[in-house]
């Protein structure tokens, strides 16, 4: 059997697009993500407990009371747990993604339903988008509109569409014939068969597919959060990348939270709008209910929702007039060269990377910059960058580790000069580990250390020279399998080894808070097989230096010893997770005049 | 002018229905055609229908009585052939004229009621109506005008499934009265119904229309509906009329043994009436027992219990026009149909 290239036409295609149909994917991405800027705008501007308190009316409207007080409490909780603001993004990309789900999905299931022909040709089409594994998109959806909200909410739209066409053609389908002949036969025009018979009859199976739309796009967050799509999704990739379980299950629970909401809401929603809906839940309340439940279940009426949403709504109005816009004002007088401009900065999650972005982040903002702090993996942030859609990253490893990037989009980038150097890439074992202290040492001793190496995440460059040099260059490579994780699990791996005193070998860099923090050896390599150290550079886009010339400049100048980046590294390592910002303002407010010192103010 | 012509109608399913047409009325039986795929479900059906009179098209279920049907409102398109409403073809109108035709002069009755479950009765009564434009008003006052006619008065507020079958295709019957069409398409649409309710659904229908005189085309399988409820009954079979007469025409001089095997199990009694058996007399005997010449020749049982003497048959105004012998009764009821010389030129 013949290799069958799909993969690669498949490549060829997406570049010839991208090549060639770039303003149209601008446009588009343009249109997306003002409609979720919109929405996220309306949704995030009240007080948290005022639009819980909004979110919890539409619920008594609907529902009844105990729904009510129940989605209050949960609202609540998520404010709680500090993520309202991305619990309110997601729910903005949950309602633009189903939004534009359900206005093509609905006439494509119309569509279908009147004819056979579209219906052949949609089953397969469906049945691919459905089962495609929803990661797929994402690469051709950054590719084309770069990371952020717009390729999470098309990937979300294609992963939701199917049920939404698919209950929308049954729906129709399903109507008795003999009612759409009897409209015939009474002269109905097409359309009107289509609007007074089959579509308030197919409601209940459409209203049905709304939800399955509703919850596949929240099932979604979570992978569009990996393209950069903000909200819980980044969340709990954040917190899955970083293994931070107290973090993950608190995102996790808020997103379980706007699940049950959406599902509880859009189920009752659909016996609202449809009149065998509204005939079913006369038929119910009409058996009779003892007080107590007849209390809970009281219903105001639509005028009464109304009044109430509209009330809440002008008070976190109010509240925002009154409240006004304290951020702007803390830019010490005289130091606001950025005048609320914002700044896209980008990292993955390694440590260096988290500690010279969040210092920037402090820095920047006392310097009236509104900096924007996004995390990614190396590969979408450095196709980001090269498209412009991300300005500036602090953790590019020069010349080895990021060198494949460098030569796909170095020309589109901007090298802002290093800010450290060198450093290392070693294999570590815990000073425990007798015998061995060079990588020469490994050979004929897998079994010791389980046959594994505990790597770090598989697109990292060092990962690429480990397997592909290093061990070959010792003869290890038959020997170990390089498991490639992400810096957390290696860590997580590590430490849990070294508690159990048990051998272990993993890749690990130098400067590194891990070296201060436990006692270990770096394999020594006698061979140069790692080669030379690197520097770590700042890189920005194209126009880096065009559209922030200050910031280059600070940028070019900047410079950081081992020494101060351990401690920045320690001091958010002690900090925890959630609060990187918070422990740079630490470290930098007890290093006065370091701040005019990496970013004067002429 | 009739009300309605139909004019050789073909309904032809499946491949190139077209030329399967000319095959047809070169005598092509329908299994031929069957074997090359493609289906006749109706074969050349011509038949006329007076304004005021129950049509009734009778046929065993796949005899093509229900695609016929559909022909007549422009639901199937015939193959070949064209039906005329006072005189229009509504084969030559656009989609848009034969929904309008719909709308006004034709409405359709259904055997499974066809109600819309997501309507109250009364909007489903003005459903007709409200598809013509009829504002709200006007349209409401109409449909609980027809309800009012179907015997539904206080049922508006109702919803269709919270109605007995009966009283459904009341509802059904209302939908079809309310546009004030003339003609009425009812398929099949009492024999979801069990007997009693039947029954009286084909009272109120006669009696319906003694007072609003619609023109009917009425389907059914059940040769005793027809013969109660139709003026002329057409009998079909494989796609064909087999035959096209009264009710008593039918009975007395079936067209083949198709038809005559199809009359065997009817009840003679009720349907023949005193009038169609009488002989015309001028001379009436004194104090004899009479009966309308509507009434059915059941009727005659009980005089004839008493003595032998003919009975006197009475017109609409009492007065008497014939009389019914003992012999000439029991001629009439028996199977095998009596011929005699001065009724085979009468027939249809």
């Amino acid at each position: 059997m013949p290799r069958i290239h799909l993969g690669s036409w498949a490549k060829t295609a997406v570049d010839w697009l991208q090549a060639h149909l770039g303003g149209l994917f601008d446009a588009i991405s343009t249109v997306l993500s003002g409609m979720y800027d919109g929405v996220d705008a309306v949704l995030g501007a009240p007080n948290a407990l005022l639009m819980a308190g909004i979110l919890a009316v539409v619920a008594w409207w609907l529902r009844g009371l105990l729904a009510a007080v129940l989605a209050f409490a949960g609202l609540a909780l998520i404010d709680s747990f500090g993520l309202w603001h991305e619990a309110m993004s997601t729910l903005s990309l949950v309602l633009v993604a189903s939004a534009i789900t359900l206005l093509t999905a609905v006439p494509l299931g119309i569509w279908a339903a009147r004819n056979r022909r579209v219906s052949g040709v949609l089953r397969p089409v469906l049945d691919v988008m459905q089962t495609m594994p929803a990661f797929v998109y994402l690469i051709p959806g950054v590719m084309f509109f770069s990371i952020g909200t717009v390729p999470g909410l098309i990937a979300t739209v294609v992963f939701s569409m199917p049920p939404g066409v698919r209950m929308t053609e049954l729906g129709i389908r399903q109507v008795d014939g003999e009612l759409v002949e009897a409209a015939k036969a009474f002269g109905t025009p097409p359309r009107d068969t289509l609007t007074r018979v089959q579509l308030p009859l197919a409601l209940p199976t459409i209203m049905a597919g709304v939800n399955q739309v509703i919850m596949l796009a929240l099932s979604m967050v979570v992978i569009a959060g990996m393209a950069g799509a903000g909200g819980l999704g980044e969340a709990v990739y954040a917190a899955v990348t970083q293994v931070d379980i107290g973090r993950g299950v608190e995102s996790g629970l808020a997103v379980v939270v706007l699940a049950m909401y959406l599902d509880r809401m859009t189920g009752a929603l659909s016996r609202r709008v449809s009149a065998l809906g509204r005939r079913a839940a006369a038929a119910q309340g009409a058996a009779g209910l003892s007080r107590y439940a007849s209390v809970l279940r009281y219903r105001p009426g639509t005028a009464v929702a109304t009044v109430g949403v509209v009330v809440l709504a002008l008070v976190a109005g109010g509240m925002r007039i009154a409240g006004g816009d304290g951020d702007r004002d803390t830019v010490a007088a005289g130091k606001n060269v950025g005048q609320g401009k914002s700044v896209r900065l980008g990292y993955f999650p390694w440590d260096e990377a988290i500690a010279s972005t969040y210092l920037w982040q402090n820095i920047l903002e006392d310097r009236g910059y509104k900096p924007d702090v996004k995390q990614l993996d190396p590969g979408p942030l450095y196709t980001a960058l090269a498209q412009g859609q991300m300005d500036v990253q602090f953790d590019s490893w020069l010349p080895t580790t990021h060198k494949q990037y460098m030569d796909r989009y170095g020309d589109k980038l901007t090298d802002l000069g290093s800010w450290y150097g060198p450093t290392s890439l070693e294999l570590t074992v815990p000073s425990y580990v007798k015998d061995v202290n060079s990588l020469a040492d490994l050979k004929g001793r897998s079994s010791e250390f389980g046959g594994r190496i505990v790597g770090i995440e598989a697109s990292a460059g060092m990962m690429g020279k480990l397997n592909d040099k290093v061990l070959k260059e010792y003869g290890l490579d038959g020997e170990y399998k390089v498991v490639s994780s992400s810096t957390a699990t290696m860590l997580a791996d590590l430490d849990r080894a070294i508690k159990k005193k048990e051998p272990v070998v993993t890749t690990l860099w130098s400067p590194h808070w891990a070296y201060g923090t436990y006692d270990l050896k770096k394999l020594k390599d006698p061979k140069g097989a790692w080669g030379e150290g690197e520097q770590i550079h700042a890189v920005g886009k194209k126009d880096f230096a065009k559209d922030f010339p200050r910031v280059a400049e600070w940028v070019k100048n900047f410079k950081m010893s081992e020494k101060d980046l351990s401690s920045l590294e320690a001091e958010i390592q002690k900090g925890g997770k959630g609060h990187e910002k918070e422990s740079a303002r630490r470290w930098l407010d007890a290093r006065p005049g370091l701040e005019d010192r990496i970013a004067p103010v002429r | 002018m009739s009300r309605l012509q139909a004019e050789h109608l073909f309904k032809v399913f499946g491949r190139r229905p077209e030329a399967a047409v000319p095959r047809l009325k070169s005598g092509a039986s329908r299994e031929e055609l069957r074997a090359e795929g493609t289906t006749a479900a109706v074969i050349d059906a011509s038949f006329e229908v007076e304004a005021g009179q129950i049509f009734v098209v009778m046929g065993l279920s796949g005899s093509g009585k229900s695609t016929l049907l559909r022909m007549l409102n422009g639901l199937e398109d015939p193959t070949s052939g064209r039906v005329l409403y006072d005189g229009q073809d509504l084969t030559a109108l656009s989609p848009r004229e034969l929904r309008e035709v719909r709308s006004r002069n034709i409405s359709m009755v259904f055997q499974h009621f066809a109600l819309f479950p997501h309507r109250s009765v009364l909007e489903n009564a003005g459903y007709g109506l409200e598809v013509r434009g009829v504002p709200r008003a006007e349209r409401e006052e109409r449909a609980t005008e027809a309800l009012h006619l179907a015997g539904l008065k206080g049922w508006e507020k109702s919803w269709p499934d919270e109605l007995s079958g009966g009283m459904q295709q009341r509802v059904g019957l209302a939908r079809a009265l309310a546009t004030d069409a003339d003609l009425l398409l009812m398929d099949e649409s009492f024999s979801a119904l069990d007997p009693l309710i039947r029954r009286d659904m084909q009272d109120q229908l006669l009696d319906l229309q003694k007072r609003l005189k619609k023109t009917i085309v009425f389907i059914t399988h059940d040769l005793n509906e027809a013969m109660r409820l139709g003026d002329r009954i057409a009998v079909m079979r494989d796609g064909r009329i087999v035959q096209n007469g009264t009710a008593e025409d039918i009975l007395v001089r079936p067209a083949n043994d198709y038809v005559a095997s199809f009359i065997q199990d009817v009840d003679r009694s009720r349907v023949l009436t005193a009038g169609s058996i009488m002989e015309r007399t001028a001379g009436v005997p004194d104090g004899a027992a009479t009966v309308s010449a509507e009434a059915p020749v059941a009727e005659l049982f009980a005089p004839f219990a008493c003595n032998g003497d003919p009975v006197v048959v009475t017109d609409e105004a009492g007065r008497p026009t014939g009389v019914v012998t003992r012999d000439r009764l029991m001629a009439a009821l028996s199977d095998r149909p009596v011929q005699r010389p001065e009724e085979v030129t009468a027939g249809a």
